[in-house]
């Protein structure tokens, strides 16, 4: 990273300028994603040379984990303790309990298997709120084409229809399980209306919310409803090491690893519903990340292995208001609840450099260019932009206290006041834009397996919008759900085993790949576990 | 500053100011693989530790993702699974409004023997007045106790605290749940379903704004 401008210096110039004038790109916004955005970034890339996907390029370090070895041989799971289900749920965030929840109410006797506790998940964390076309003045149709033109007409149109048309329904169906939203200003909560913000690159008001953590608003309403319900039985502490096939090739569940006693479990299951999320802890190009601590695409290892296709695999978005510094609080998100309310970005000459409410791709992307061009602030070894927090407090006196709880909290911990101090910030690692290919009732290209949430890809194409991940995983949680229940029903594999293995270390051996790199990686790189040293414990 | 001093679950580690105790444990090269989820935000309450401060006679509970270390510092992670349930309940069998507010004494008994001994309210690391709420849910104030409880992150530390199993944590969510699932009705939302009901939101797949520009005008944005 190049140096900045020292952080006094950097302080008086802000000082001086404040508020700054507004000021628009000075570069095409082609140039600007393909010089800057942290995808487009070439030599960090490589082709990927086996399975479903070769030919396609992708973040070295995901290639290196895609084309990696099972943690897994066939001896491992001889003597294991072996469950049954219905339907087996991998990963126990909000997607994972929606599916569980859909599955066991439609019938199916259903095992949530989880790495860290239930609801433990970027779901819990996501503070702005969850997208639906509710307001007279929006439309189905134009949440449709937000969101397809935010993912720069890369998403499948099937499934971001099936995504806007499950909008209004999915909110009902999170009331009824006790989610609570905001409302309009002076509204009842009989026969009000819902309080709607405009999310980044919207065309009408449709970001519904709960103050500013409406994730863990649904998370609570969510969990609780997953522990009360009969037909789930919850495994936490239980990541999936490998998914189950049969002689088919269909999948039959999958082997998770019992990390309290540090040995295998087999859970078998007629259905499989990959729920597990995103990948921002592989810290892809050196970022800091927002996400919670489990994020290792597991998932994306373990269906690519059995042979599921994934799409957009390469995108990732990069959220443009992390803490860059204090050090320990690197990463973590500052709310675009921030620039929604009016908060601008101001480099370390005191300017602004672009409009802050343009999709996330472009902001983050033009933060990098003035970091990279050398305008940004550097403190501690530390550099990044400034958000100007004392100008919109200035110019609406009193927001902070009642509108931006979360950033007044992180602020105190982070020891300065925002009212007076601009934050620092930088982008940081937020979102698994691809991911699984799916159809919009949830099947993978691998009879028998299932995936929703973050894990999936398809919905965004190359940039999410704001408010459409939680939307996706209520969404899509419900379809996944039902359509495990409903399949669970019809067929139930057979002659049960690791049997694609042998065909996968073929694939790797031919093309000399090192079958001493294992995966999934379970937790990051500075967890201090090592998974191959920790089943050896229970053997 | 200098470098704190501190001792974990019987490692004693030094960590740099200003970082956590997640953090801190990490550092010193101890495994992380439970008592974590977020990892910093402070709301998924999986971090749930026990904090002795040198000179203090109390231990104190806290969330180790938003302690930061301190010189002299005792620390043990408390480890309590989610997975029981003590009180279960069906959330769309307790009926209409007028017995559902009657039925938490049935699915809370233990609510009614609240001994006031402050416990509750001690344990939470979010400051939340618990005893407050429980003795609020008892005498079916439904919505002012739900309201109370607005920034519980379920780290049920407040369940382990209290000495009759009233299960706080639970009947907090319980309250908050029935609330938004009995009363809120937005018109905005109903009005919109019924047009869907009634097929009047189609979506053209291959309308103009579903198409991409040409490629100058992606330029132009």
């Amino acid at each position: 990273m190049s140096t900045g401008i020292g952080f006094d210096q950097a302080l008086t110039a802000w000082r001086e300028a404040a508020p700054a004038d507004s000021r628009q790109l000075d570069l095409p916004v082609k140039e600007l994603l393909d010089r800057f955005h942290p995808d487009r970034k070439r030599g960090a890339r490589s082709k990927l040379v086996i399975g479903p996907n070769a030919g396609e390029a992708c973040p070295s370090a995901l290639t290196r984990l895609l084309q990696s070895d099972s943690l897994l041989q066939d001896v491992d799971i001889a003597g294991a303790p072996t469950l049954e289900a219905d339907v087996l749920v991998i990963g126990g965030g909000g997607a994972g309990c929606i599916a569980a929840l859909t599955a066991a109410r439609a019938g199916a006797r259903v095992l949530v298997a989880t790495k860290l506790g239930l609801g433990d998940s970027n779901t819990v964390m996501a503070e702005g709120g969850i997208q639906a076309a509710v307001g007279a003045d929006d439309s189905l149709q134009r949440h449709f084409e937000d969101t397809l033109r935010a993912g720069h007409f890369k998403a499948d149109k099937e499934l971001v229809a099936a995504l806007v048309s499950g909008g209004p329904s999915a909110i009902r169906w999170l009331i009824r399980e006790g989610m609570n939203f905001d409302l309009a200003e002076g509204s009842q909560r009989m026969g009000g209306t819902l309080l709607r913000k405009t999310p980044g690159g919207a065309s009408a008001a449709r970001l519904l919310s709960y103050r500013d953590f409406t994730g863990l608003e649904l998370m609570r309403a969510v969990r609780e409803g997953t522990l009360m319900q009969s037909n789930i039985t919850i495994l936490e502490r239980h990541p999936a090491l490998e998914l189950l096939s049969d002689d088919r090739g269909r999948c039959a569940g999958a082997v998770l690893h019992d990390l309290a006693r540090g040995r295998a479990v087999v859970a078998r299951s007629a259905v499989t519903v990959l729920t597990t999320g995103g990948s921002g802890r592989l810290h892809l190009a050196g970022f800091p990340t927002s996400n919670h601590y489990g994020a290792t695409a597991d998932g994306l290892v373990l269906a690519y292995r059995l042979g599921a296709r994934l799409r957009d695999v390469g995108s990732f978005q990069y959220h443009p208001t992390g803490i860059a510094w204090p050090g320990p609080l690197e990463g973590q998100l500052v709310s675009e609840a921030a620039r929604s309310s009016g908060a601008v970005l101001v480099n370390g000459l005191g300017q602004r450099f672009v409009d802050e409410l343009q999709p996330r791709d472009i902001v983050a992307s033009a933060i990098l260019r003035e970091i990279a061009e050398g305008r940004g602030v550097a403190r501690d070894g530390k550099v990044g932009v400034f958000l100007d927090t004392p100008s919109l407090e200035r110019a609406k006196p009193g927001i902070l206290a009642r509108e931006l709880v979360t950033l007044r909290n992180l602020a105190r911990r982070a020891g300065f006041d925002p009212a007076e101090e601009p934050f620092m910030i930088r982008p940081t690692l937020h979102y698994q834009n691809g991911g699984v290919e799916i159809n919009a009732a949830g099947h993978t290209t691998v009879p028998g397996l299932l995936a929703a949430g973050e894990v999936t890809g398809g919905l965004h194409g190359r940039n999410r919008m704001m408010g459409n991940a939680l939307l996706e995983l209520v969404v899509f949680g419900r379809l996944a759900g039902a359509s495990a229940a409903a399949d669970a029903r019809r067929e139930r594999p057979r002659n049960v085993g690791l049997t694609h293995l042998a065909d996968w270390r073929r694939a790797m051996e031919s093309q000399r790949l090192p079958l001493d790199r294992k995966a999934p990686l379970l937790f990051p790189s500075y967890s201090n576990f090592d998974p191959v040293r920790d089943r050896r414990r229970g053997a | 500053m200098a470098t704190a001093r501190l001792v974990i679950d019987g490692h004693p580690i030094e960590g740099e100011p200003g970082t956590s105790l997640l953090q801190a444990w990490v550092a010193a090269g101890l495994p992380l693989t439970e008592n974590v989820g977020c990892m910093g935000q402070g709301v998924c309450g999986a971090c749930r530790v026990l904090v002795r401060r040198p000179g203090e006679r109390l231990a104190q509970t806290g969330l180790a993702c938003e302690t930061l270390v301190e010189d002299g510092l005792q620390v043990a992670f408390i480890n309590l699974s989610r997975g029981s349930r003590p009180h279960p309940y069906d959330l769309h069998a307790l009926g209409d409004s007028w017995d559902a507010i009657a039925r938490i004494d049935e699915l809370f008994p233990e609510a009614e023997r609240c001994r006031h001994c402050g416990g509750c309210d001690s344990a939470c690391p979010k400051g939340i007045q618990v005893q407050q709420m429980v003795n609020l849910a008892a005498v079916g104030q439904t919505y002012a106790a739900a309201e109370l409880f607005d920034d519980c992150v379920q780290c049920n530390l407040c369940v382990a605290a209290c000495p009759e199993h009233i299960d706080p944590a639970h009947l907090g969510q319980l309250v908050r749940r029935m609330t938004a699932a009995m009363t809120l009705r937005p018109s905005d939302l109903i009005m919109r379903l019924h047009e869907l009901e009634a097929g009047e939101q189609p979506i053209d797949l291959d309308a103009p704004g579903a198409r991409p520009p040409a490629p100058d005008a992606e330029d132009a944005r």
